[in-house]
């Protein structure tokens, strides 16, 4: 075999075993999954793998001897020239992402790598393209931000529990993302329901840093601000233990320790009584 | 150019100022001075602010919104902000622009009915 350490390009190859590592060499672009061509410096294609076949869908036929322009979408028709402009003066385009036309119209997303293809005197002869079909490591990509942002959305519910009253309640931890979705779904559904009561029940909240609890103070000053009356419900001991360390001062937030605490606060608010039918048939006064 | 005219209606002893979607400097003075006008010429109960078209507040408007109140509260009325926009509800919060002492109400509607004691008297500090 070749010596390992002495491989600084195919010539040490090929002064060591002759025609035979050439076709070595051929074998592995032609066995490789990616599309690997070769084009001279204007775009035209002069070899077209195995991988190319598959991805584009065009034959090696088909290819060598046409512009590469022909993959090109319509709506890019600067990217060609701009990557061999780059290649002529020796550069090299790496992990370009970008879209291709394949033979039956589909587009397709790809990662281009493109390298100059240097003679035996250093001169720049041409270019030499890989590209990996990255459709659907895109697809995945999407559907993951799709799935993180479903989970936001749900775990992030305003709901109306009367006229007048509305219950957020916290689900796990709040990093900032979710506190200012938080906060605009929160305000929003209180100017929609045009409610005078903000429950924020925090039961569901394990732990509170102090991001988190400026979070929930900027929530409650600006339903404030809004014209409603915000009540923090859910306080565990763990919690009003970690605010009070944390030297936040809840002084001027009305708070209660259950969210059915926080519910009587808000009828209160809203002039509002709870009666059994019997009282209210016996027509019986207040409790 | 946007209208930048503010509106002032005596409404029900009140006084009710509508603000135009993008009040600059000169606005913002100009409301105070109508509103202290106003006050002298009707002797109203309350103010009522209504900024329900305003989409950005600054800090200087804040400060007017706040120093007008408190000059309104010393000449024996009550000022109630009305309509802010949620956008610059957390825009003000994130701000520190709280107005703190300021009585807000989410409609000109329930603004009025805060003033006329129609609806129990919630303290917001």
């Amino acid at each position: 075999m070749a010596n390992r350490s002495k491989l600084s390009g195919t010539a040490a190859l090929e002064d060591i075993e002759g025609v035979a590592s050439q076709a070595y060499l051929a074998s592995i672009v032609e066995c490789s999954d990616d599309a690997i061509y070769g084009k001279t410096l204007d775009g035209t294609i002069l070899s077209w793998n195995r991988g190319a076949e598959r991805i584009y869908g065009y034959s090696a036929a088909e290819m060598v001897g046409r512009p590469v322009s022909v993959l090109v979408p319509p709506n890019k028709p600067d990217e060609v020239p701009a990557i061999l402009e780059k290649v002529k003066r020796g550069e090299r385009v790496s992990h370009f992402e970008t879209t291709r036309v394949r033979k039956d119209g589909e587009v397709i997303d790809l990662s281009l790598n493109v390298s100059p293809i240097r003679d035996a005197s250093g001169q720049i002869i041409g270019a030499s393209t890989t590209a990996r079909d990255i459709t659907e490591q895109k697809r995945m990509r999407e559907a993951l931000a799709e799935r993180a942002k479903e989970i936001l959305d749900v775990s992030t519910p305003v709901l109306q529990v009367w006229e007048g009253v509305v219950v957020a309640p916290f689900i796990g931890t709040l990093d900032t993302q979710r506190a200012q979705q938080f906060m605009e779904r929160l305000l929003d559904k209180i100017v929609q329901t045009n409610s005078a009561v903000a429950l924020l029940d925090v039961t569901g909240v394990p732990a509170i840093d102090t991001r988190t609890a400026q979070h929930l103070i900027e929530t409650i000053t600006s339903v404030r601000l809004l014209g409603a009356q915000a009540i923090l419900t859910g306080v565990r001991p763990a919690i009003a233990q970690t605010l009070a360390h944390l030297g936040i001062n809840l002084a001027d937030v009305v708070t209660r320790s259950s969210l059915a605490a926080g519910l009587r606060v808000a009828l209160d608010i809203l002039n509002l009584k709870i009666i059994t039918q019997e009282d209210q048939a016996k027509g019986a006064h207040s409790l | 150019m946007t209208n930048q005219n503010i509106s002032l209606v005596k409404v029900r002893n009140t006084l009710l100022v509508t603000m135009p979607a993008d009040p600059d400097d000169v606005t913002v003075t100009t409301l105070q001075e109508e509103v202290l006008g106003a006050m002298e010429e009707y002797r109203p109960k309350g103010l009522v602010l209504d900024i329900s078209a305003v989409e950005t507040l600054d800090s200087f408007f804040a400060r007017t919104i706040t120093e007008t109140s408190r000059m309104v509260t010393m000449m024996g009325g009550q000022t109630v902000i009305a309509g802010m926009r949620p956008s610059v509800a957390i825009t003000a919060t994130q701000l520190g622009l709280t107005m703190v002492g300021t009585f807000t109400a989410l409609t000109v509607d329930r603004a009025l009915d805060l003033l006329t004691h129609l609806h129990p008297r919630r303290r917001i500090r």
